[in-house]
């Protein structure tokens, strides 16, 4: 688990929501100020629930939420405003400029700044008078992503703010977050189900399956820690079945995700560990059949 | 909450064109007919329709999840909308109120100001209504809401109606008493109307802010 012991912009504990057909199950996790956490799943994991419940648009069955270093429902005006918040698709009016949108956020966020505005939109080349309507998704994304930068936020809030993408974009953006996160008391949370696009940024990565999270570390240990291994069918018998996170078997042999990589290699010497990758991790995990 | 409200008038500015053209296709009826009162009577209403407007746009572009992530609390957004209603069905009643008079003097009409009348009777049946239907929307949300909007309409004239006709059929009369609170009432309407749109606007905004703040997204 991630070091609790330094200042957190995130932290669930024992986080719990009942749907008829889906449950958040006792979800805990802590973003470090200063870090970029992918928090990734398939479609239906539970991220979106998540972060709901971190903004406060549900009620919670269960558990404590700390944003800022407060309760979500008890943060102040201030403390609310330095949360910049980019869902997937744009939330914007069709028929508004961004001319339009800045006038708006002006009167909404007190510390928006007109120029940082401005100078986003020529930055990431948005045409200042076009309507909604006519931008693209890449545009309504970097829109969004815009107005979240320019009311000084402290914390940025992502769901899916990269999928639908294309390659270019989604790395133009990506920029924009590293660039971000170089001030130390800048911290993300990207909710993400493309993999590479954490790889690329991430410091620390929560994987959530079926409501419940099946790791929260920092992506090097999870590197460090995880690799995969090839051989015969037959040969599987042979391993502790507690270094195995998952098994791929077909036609030519078998693949296995193995944790502790380390003590694995000095007590099997015969089997070969190769590096991996958060992806395959969360594949073996989610796809392999469990042993 | 301004920015709330600036962004329901921007959104709302696409439908300056098809006013404008009612204004006048309405002004040549008015004019047609020598009678202003029918002016007077349908721009409150047409202005105040434009809040479903607002609703079915921040609807559209998913933009309450959105404004729950900015500086504000809940209660904010459903003000807003509040003060957006408050702020069309004022000016639909100040734009309807002006024709009228201009309208008056066009066609040379004794009673020059009468339309203002009608314009304020206007406004605040519309206000009136929208105290009922706003905790609806904001409990179902505007698509659904719509069926209440017909209801709304619909259920006064049936039961005056209805109660027309037992009286008719029974052989009955209006109750003196009644016809006595009734007289009372109309001599005093002009203190008893506003008193009772401002009870029936914080009742109804109470009731929306409850809905909202239990509302999940």
């Amino acid at each position: 688990m991630v070091n609790t012991a330094v200042q957190n912009a995130i932290e669930i504990k024992n986080l719990t929501k009942h749907y008829k057909n889906f449950s958040l199950d006792n979800v805990n996790f802590t973003v470090p100020m200063g870090s970029i956490m992918g928090f990734v799943g398939e479609n239906g994991a539970g991220k979106t629930t998540t972060i709901k419940a971190l903004l406060d648009m549900i009620r919670i069955d269960g558990g404590e939420i700390k944003v800022l270093g407060g309760k979500p429902v008890d943060l102040s005006r201030e403390k609310k405003a330095e949360i910049g918040v980019v869902f997937d698709g744009s939330s914007l009016h069709d028929n508004m400029t961004a001319k339009n949108i800045n006038t708006i956020m002006k009167h909404i966020y007190p510390n928006w700044e007109v120029n940082v505005f401005f100078g986003y939109l020529k930055k990431l080349q948005l045409p200042e008078d076009k309507i909604i309507k006519e931008y693209s998704r890449g545009m309504k994304m970097k829109l969004s992503i815009a107005i979240a930068l320019s009311h000084n936020s402290k914390l940025l809030i992502l769901d899916e703010a990269t999928s639908g993408l294309d390659p270019m974009v989604r790395d133009e953006i990506l920029d924009i977050f590293l660039d971000f996160i170089q001030d130390e008391e800048h911290t993300i949370l990207l909710s993400s189900h493309i993999i590479s696009d954490i790889e690329k940024i991430a410091d620390y990565v929560t994987f959530i399956h079926g409501g419940k999270i099946i790791f929260s570390e920092s992506k090097d240990s999870l590197i460090y820690q995880y690799g995969v291994l090839h051989c015969r069918k037959e040969e599987i018998a042979e391993i502790d079945r507690s270094y195995i996170v998952g098994v791929r078997e077909n036609s030519f042999g078998a693949e296995l995700m193995i944790r502790n990589k380390e003590e694995f290699q000095r007590r099997f010497r015969k089997f070969a560990v190769e590096k991996t990758s958060i992806e395959e991790i969360m594949l073996f995990i989610s796809r392999g059949k469990e042993r | 909450m301004k920015g709330l409200i600036i962004k329901d008038f921007i959104n709302l500015k696409k439908n300056i064109k098809i006013l404008g053209a009612l204004t006048l296709l309405y002004g040549f009826m008015s004019f047609a007919q020598e009678d202003a009162s029918f002016f007077a009577s349908i721009f409150s209403m047409l202005f105040a329709i434009l809040l479903l407007s607002t609703y079915s746009y921040d609807d559209m572009s998913k933009w309450e999840s959105f404004a729950l992530t900015m500086p504000f609390q809940r209660e904010m957004i459903v003000r807003g909308k509040y003060y957006v209603m408050l702020l069309l069905t004022l000016s639909g009643a100040a734009f309807s109120a002006i024709f009228t008079v201009i309208l008056n003097v066009v066609l040379k009409k004794e009673d020059l100001l009468g339309g203002i009348q009608v314009s304020a009777v206007g406004a605040a049946i519309v206000v009136l209504y929208y105290c009922i239907l706003i905790p609806f929307i904001t409990k179902l949300g505007v698509e659904k809401a719509r069926y209440v909007f017909f209801a709304i309409y619909v259920i006064p004239f049936i039961i005056g109606y209805m109660i027309n006709k037992n009286l008719q059929n029974n052989s009955l009369k209006i109750p003196e008493a009644l016809l006595e609170l009734g007289d009372l009432i109309m001599k005093n309407v002009y203190v008893i109307a506003p008193l009772a749109l401002i009870a029936a606007l914080l009742i109804s905004y109470n009731i929306s802010v409850n809905i909202y703040k239990k509302k999940e997204f």
